[in-house]
């Protein structure tokens, strides 16, 4: 569904990305764990477009998306809640939400999709007519998440859900993600924290210094001893 | 590194020497009243260096933005202008030389408190409000100037009229040596990172509003010592010697040359200063041909732009392509303005004096579209650069190219 | 009520300062249609568009070339212009400068969006200038040109009296009336005895004198009751012109906060990627708000030079120009309400500062506001407080 061949990201004379190739299949929820600097959030931009890559492709449903703006990615059912949240802090969250079905003419859809975002998150709904700004970590990455919702996407690109979240917050947040994948939503997650990570993805990539160093099912990942030293505490 | 005083304070010496020689040789050279008129542009060319190298010294190596050095060149001209009319007008009679000295010397002084005053508060805020800031500070001066009975009002000063060729490029010189000794030094460094990042060299000790403004207030001296020597030169000053166009010149000078790339600025000024100054007799043309010649920019401006950003072949290769582009828009310029010129619409007769601030407008938009960092960009004459152009290639270079 | 004729403080005559406050209002008016483009480009791109006063100049040629066009040209015949003169002025000023800030965004602004932002500042700079000087040898020859008043059918005032005139002043003056006639009378009597007007015997020049003594003591009684009333004009154009400048005000508000655009729009200006990420197209929002900028301007333009007679010439954007910057940045620029509040005390101070008696330096105060503004409040009055840092 999602594949990226050879990618190749330079941030001046630094290889950010160093022939990084990775596949999501329809249905998945594949990680990518990797340390502060790795490159986990690079990936994604240049997924969604943010960054050119000098070399490589990303095609999505066989499609080239290294030449596309990100506006015109999104409008091929790619949704991606950037790191650090990333929300129209001067807006409110109904506002917030509306921007998420920014491309979409179908008022009725958008409507029905608004209440089942509301539903999934019932903080927001209390929040509605509230500034997004005066939300608290924890609410504004869930009106991130909701907000990603709100395009209807096929495939859901998080960054870092749950950084500088409480540990129960981080638990809800990781159960509506397993909870969205298992309505149909296919999901591509990147995380430092990645025992949470590797606990509900199928598959998953290890990224080292722009590279990638292991994959596998998150489970095996999980008891990997070289994964366990590194990412795992022990 | 070993410092070896003995070696420094003899290169000094040589230098200051030589300086002055060149300078008096200079004056020699100028000297002659059928000599007039080249000694009038060599002094304005000097003037124009000192300003853009001193401006070149807030802008360029501070990362600051000022717009309004008109400024503080006419309140040095204006402090000149009324102290030899005034206080010191036994002076100026008597020992022309001298008296221009001090006169530079207290405009100087002006210049530097008035850059303080401004600079103090202002220099806090960053980038864009800062121009906006310098630029009020040029229109307040010129309006008071216009205003004021005892400025001359719109009309203007009279002064004694005195010329020194000898003076004004030992001030471009000082002006160009006092920078580049800047950039040089520790302190010079201290100006560097506040241009390459403000956060981190605050982090790291340096403090910013100390180095901005110590800038600012040299770069207006600079430009006050100036124009106490241009207030001499042309033995007359009025408001619009130091209009807001002024200030843009200045800036052309230093964005031409590269910010922060002092021998740029320098070749710049020179050039820049010598075009409006011949243009004013330009002939009358027909208005398709500027019309042409725009179109022909444009095409020329487009097609470099897209070989900026599609082309990634070998140096000779891309340097064959700009060059034709060049050609391209030349013959695209020339044909348009025949072809426009046999439209009745586009017949009438325009002064082509008046394409003097169009044509600076114009290279400043067309700068920061192909070359925003300047023709110099942070490049600097030396003798090794010399050496090396004239040379074979060092690696180095050719990793560079 | 105070009493503003026996006000006297440093020689200033306080019953004129009603009508200046008002003039000032509608001034501040036309300039928050400027400011509103700086301040929501500003928003968008953190861009001051420094050619923004070029679009407002630009605009005011289109309103001007329009009315030539209903022939009120030089030579033209039309001799008195009515709501439809005024509207199609309106709509072709607003067009003028619409394309005017798109085609600078277009291919000056947009091919350097990712350089570093001073490259942004200069190629500003370097559209003024080249719009100024280019306007100078292309337009007209640069003469100063006007739209003439003929287009305004609405040239009546308005006349508010907050306070009358003296009563007793105007019985005294009514009273010398007969004084004057009788005065008159015996001139004119004398009159056919003498050579000429000019070359009076005696008597012929005692009695001119009597009368012009007696006429001079009326006009001064009389002038005494006028300045002692308070009065307002308010000439039916301004009028119109403000209800006009307060419909578009409210148009763009509905435009930012009800639409989809709008709603993209205040996105941007908060995060450039997130919202890209939303399926926002950068360039058109950017497009849009240059255009809608600029077509505020336009109005504002040509508002300005009709309603307020003002000149036309390449350089007659400047002042406005950086007088409704200043307005922005007074207001805190990149804050829409801002740039509203700001414009309207930028007009009442200038017209202040007219009043005060210092009219040569009425455009000086826009940079001494905007210096103690800066000084003070960097983020300006509605605006956040904080100094730039990063």
């Amino acid at each position: 569904m999602l594949e990226t061949k050879n990618l190749n990201v330079f941030y001046g004379a630094i290889n950010a990305l160093n022939d990084v190739s990775i596949t999501v299949q329809p249905g998945e929820i594949v990680a990518i764990i990797g340390s502060n600097g790795a490159g986990k959030s690079t990936l994604l931009r240049t997924i969604s477009g943010l960054i050119r890559p000098r070399s490589g492709s990303v095609s999505y449903n066989g499609k080239e998306l290294t030449t596309l703006q990100p506006h015109e990615i999104v409008k091929l059912g790619l949704s991606h809640a950037p790191e650090g949240r990333r929300i129209f802090t001067n807006m409110t969250v109904e506002e917030n939400l509306q921007l998420g079905a920014y491309l979409r003419k179908d008022k009725a859809g958008v409507a029905a999709d608004m209440e089942m975002v509301l539903g999934r998150f019932p903080r927001l709904k209390e929040r509605f007519k509230q500034n997004s700004g005066t939300m608290s970590g924890g609410e504004q990455q869930m009106l991130a998440i909701g907000r990603a919702l709100m395009s209807r996407p096929e495939i859901l690109l998080l960054d870092e859900p749950s950084l500088g979240l409480a540990p129960f917050l981080i638990t809800e947040i990781f159960n509506i993600v397993k909870d969205l994948n298992a309505d149909g939503k296919t999901v591509l997650i990147v995380e430092q924290n990645a025992n949470r990570a590797l606990e509900i993805a199928h598959r998953a990539y290890v990224l080292e210094t722009g590279e990638l160093v292991l994959q596998g099912s998150g489970q095996e990942l999980l008891h990997d001893p070289k994964v366990k030293e590194a990412y795992l505490g022990g | 590194m070993q410092f070896n005083f003995g070696k420094w304070f003899g290169t000094r010496a040589i230098s200051v020497i030589v300086a002055v020689l060149f300078c008096l040789l200079l004056d020699k050279v100028m000297q002659g009243p059928d000599k007039s008129y080249y000694r009038f542009l060599m002094s304005l060319a000097g003037i124009y260096v000192t300003l853009a190298v001193s401006l070149n010294l807030i802008n360029g190596i501070t990362g600051q933005f000022s717009i309004g050095h008109a400024a503080f060149y006419q309140i040095g001209a204006y402090t000149g202008a009324v102290l030899a009319a005034n206080k010191f007008s036994h002076l100026a009679a008597t020992k022309p030389l001298l008296w221009l000295f001090l006169a530079a010397l207290f405009g100087a002084i002006a210049a530097g408190l008035a850059g303080l005053i401004v600079g103090l508060p202002s220099l806090r805020l960053k980038g864009d409000y800062l121009a906006v800031v310098t630029l009020g500070i040029g229109e307040i001066v010129t309006i008071i100037a216009k205003n004021q009975k005892s400025l001359g009002e719109a009309y203007g000063l009279s002064t004694a009229k005195i010329e020194s060729v000898f003076l004004i490029s030992l001030l471009a010189i000082v002006c160009i040596a006092v920078c580049r000794n800047l950039l040089k030094s520790a302190h010079g460094l201290a100006f560097l990172a506040v241009r390459e990042d403000e956060v981190a060299s605050a982090a790291m000790g340096v403090n910013l509003t100390r180095v901005k403004v110590t800038a600012f207030v040299l770069g207006s001296a600079f430009a006050g010592a100036a124009g106490a020597l241009y207030a001499h030169t042309k033995a007359f000053v009025s408001p619009p010697d130091f209009s807001m166009d002024v200030s843009f010149l200045i800036l052309t000078m230093v964005v031409l040359g590269g910010t922060g790339s002092i021998t740029g600025t320098t070749i710049a000024a020179v050039v820049l200063f010598l075009i409006p100054e011949k243009m004013r007799d330009l002939p009358y043309v027909q208005m398709g041909t500027p019309l042409g010649v725009a179109i022909g920019i444009i095409v020329a401006v487009v097609l470099l732009r897209k070989i900026q950003e599609s082309f990634h072949g070998s140096a000779s290769e891309r340097l064959g392509r700009n060059l034709g582009s060049v050609g391209i828009g030349i013959v695209v310029a020339f044909v348009m303005a025949k072809v426009l010129v046999m439209v009745p619409a586009f017949q009438s007769m325009i002064n082509g004096a008046l394409f003097r601030m169009p044509v600076l407008a114009v290279t400043l938009v067309v700068l920061m579209l192909l070359r925003p960092q300047g023709i110099f960009g942070h490049h600097e004459f030396s003798w090794s650069w010399v050496q090396k152009l004239l040379g074979k290639k060092s690696p180095e270079t050719e990793v560079a190219a | 009520m105070l009493d503003l004729v026996s006000l006297n403080v440093a020689g200033l005559d306080f019953t004129t300062l009603p009508q200046q406050l008002v003039n000032g209002f509608l001034l501040g008016a036309i300039y928050a249609l400027v400011a509103l483009g700086y301040t929501m480009v500003y928003g968008v791109l953190k861009l001051i568009n420094f050619a923004h006063g070029e679009v407002f100049m630009l605009g005011s040629y289109g309103a001007m070339f329009a009315s030539w066009m209903m022939g009120f040209g030089p030579g033209g015949s039309a001799v008195a212009g009515s709501w439809v003169t005024l509207l199609l002025m309106l709509l072709m000023a607003m067009l003028v400068s619409g394309s005017a800030g798109f085609v600078i965004e277009r291919f000056a602004y947009r091919p350097i969006r990712n350089h570093p932002r001073i490259a942004s500042l200069i190629t500003a700079i370097g559209l003024s200038l080249l719009l100024q000087y280019g306007g100078q040898a292309f337009l007209l020859e640069g003469k100063k040109q006007a739209i003439t008043s003929k287009v305004n059918p609405f040239s009546d005032d308005f006349v508010f009296t907050p306070k009358k005139a003296d009563a007793a002043l105007v019985a005294q003056a009514a009273a010398l009336q007969p004084e004057v006639d009788a005065a008159q009378k015996a001139f004119d009597a004398r009159l056919p005895f003498e050579k000429s007007k000019f070359e009076l015997s005696p008597e012929g020049d005692r009695l001119n004198k009597a009368l012009a003594e007696i006429t001079a003591k009326r006009d001064s009684l009389q002038n005494q009751a006028t300045t002692s009333a308070v009065t307002i004009r308010l000439p039916k154009g301004k009028l119109i012109m403000l209800t006009t400048t307060i419909l578009l005000m409210i148009g763009l508000w509905y435009l930012v906060m009800k639409t989809r655009m709008g709603r993209a729009m205040r996105a941007v200006s908060v995060d450039f990627n997130a919202s890209s990420l939303m399926g926002i197209n950068l360039n058109t929002v950017i497009s849009f708000t240059f255009i809608l900028g600029s077509v505020l301007a336009g109005a504002g333009a040509m508002m300005y030079s009709t309603f307020q007679s003002a000149p036309i010439d390449p350089f007659s954007g400047t002042a406005p120009g950086v007088k409704a910057f200043v307005a922005a940045v007074l207001g805190g620029i990149g804050n829409i309400p801002g740039a509203v509040v700001g414009a309207i005390l930028m007009g009442v101070a200038e017209n202040l500062v007219t009043w005060a008696g210092y009219s040569s330096y009425r455009d000086a105060i826009a940079f001494v506001i905007l210096i103690a503004v800066l000084l003070f409040k960097p983020g300006g009055l509605l605006g956040s407080n904080k100094v730039e840092k990063v």
